[in-house]
């Protein structure tokens, strides 16, 4: 295990065992091991950073609320970026029923490039099913196994909607990603 | 060669889940047939384009905001540091 992945599952640990023992502290220390990882994969989830920052927040606030289903297994990321999952998804459904842009602000003075702003833009158009495998295993580099775990469908499934999604994908950048590359 | 094995290796050739041997072998492949070069060039050049996004930023602004949302809704946290100086609240001054 890398030197810093060793760290964290360390910090992790000690983290957890304070949480299960009360200690007020504890959310801080999760907080600052995982907020940033929270925050990006929310971020590329709903396409705004308020939203983004609303979902982080009560993402750990429900991990404290929630603190009695954690397993000593190793699983706490699995579980930490499920509930972050299922916060997202409820955004998402509000603003399909509000109507509002899922991208409205992504496009802001971050996203420089145009071919920035087409790859997300595209991105964000595609289905949920196919959207979802790519931030996890092609944004965010998780193994097909950590998304699969996540999603909770099998690795060969997970694969194929990865596949499938990286095709979609390619279909709608066309003609904007050959004149860029 | 089958569709579907065909679309397999090129799945797999995009990702850079192949072996080097193979890798080689499906290059030489694309070398004489074009729409295979295209399948293959088009789709890694889309998994590269995703690999290389560097994401949104996690700002200073917003780290902080988070922590304040979380110790408004009761959470036993505080910030590290102390705000920067254009996040504090500032009392109008009376007269």
């Amino acid at each position: 295990m890398p030197n810093d992945a060793l760290q964290d599952s360390l910090a992790e640990k000690r983290w957890l065992t304070a949480l299960a023992e009360g200690d007020p502290s504890a959310l801080g220390g999760i907080y600052e091991l995982y907020g940033e990882r929270i925050f990006r994969y929310t971020f590329r989830m709903l396409g705004n950073r308020t939203d983004a920052e609303d979902a982080t927040a009560e993402t750990f606030l429900r991990v404290v609320r929630r603190s009695a289903e954690l397993r000593a297994d190793g699983a706490f990321r699995t579980w930490l970026f499920r509930i972050a999952r299922n916060l997202c998804i409820d955004k998402l459904r509000q603003h399909k029923l509000m109507e509002l842009p899922p991208d409205a602000q992504y496009s802001g003075a971050e996203e420089r490039t145009t071919l920035r702003v087409t790859v997300h833009q595209a991105l964000n158009d595609l289905p949920l099913e196919y959207r979802e495998p790519l931030i996890y295993c092609d944004l965010e580099e998780m193994s097909a196994k950590e998304a699969a775990d996540i999603l909770k469908i099998s690795v060969p499934a997970l694969k194929s909607r990865l596949y499938r999604g990286r095709r979609a994908l390619r279909d709608k950048l066309g003609s904007a990603m050959e004149r860029t590359l | 060669m089958n569709n579907e094995l065909f679309e397999k290796l090129v799945d797999l050739y995009a990702g850079r889940d192949l072996t080097s041997e193979l890798d080689e072998q499906m290059e030489a492949a694309a070398a004489v047939d074009t729409g295979l070069g295209h399948e293959m060039t088009s789709l890694r050049n889309t998994v590269d384009l995703l690999h290389s996004d560097p994401g949104p930023i996690y700002t200073e602004e917003s780290y902080q905001r988070i922590l304040m949302k979380l110790y408004a809704r009761g959470a036993a946290i505080q910030p590290k540091a102390p705000s920067p100086i254009h996040l504090q609240y500032h009392l109008p001054i009376q007269g």
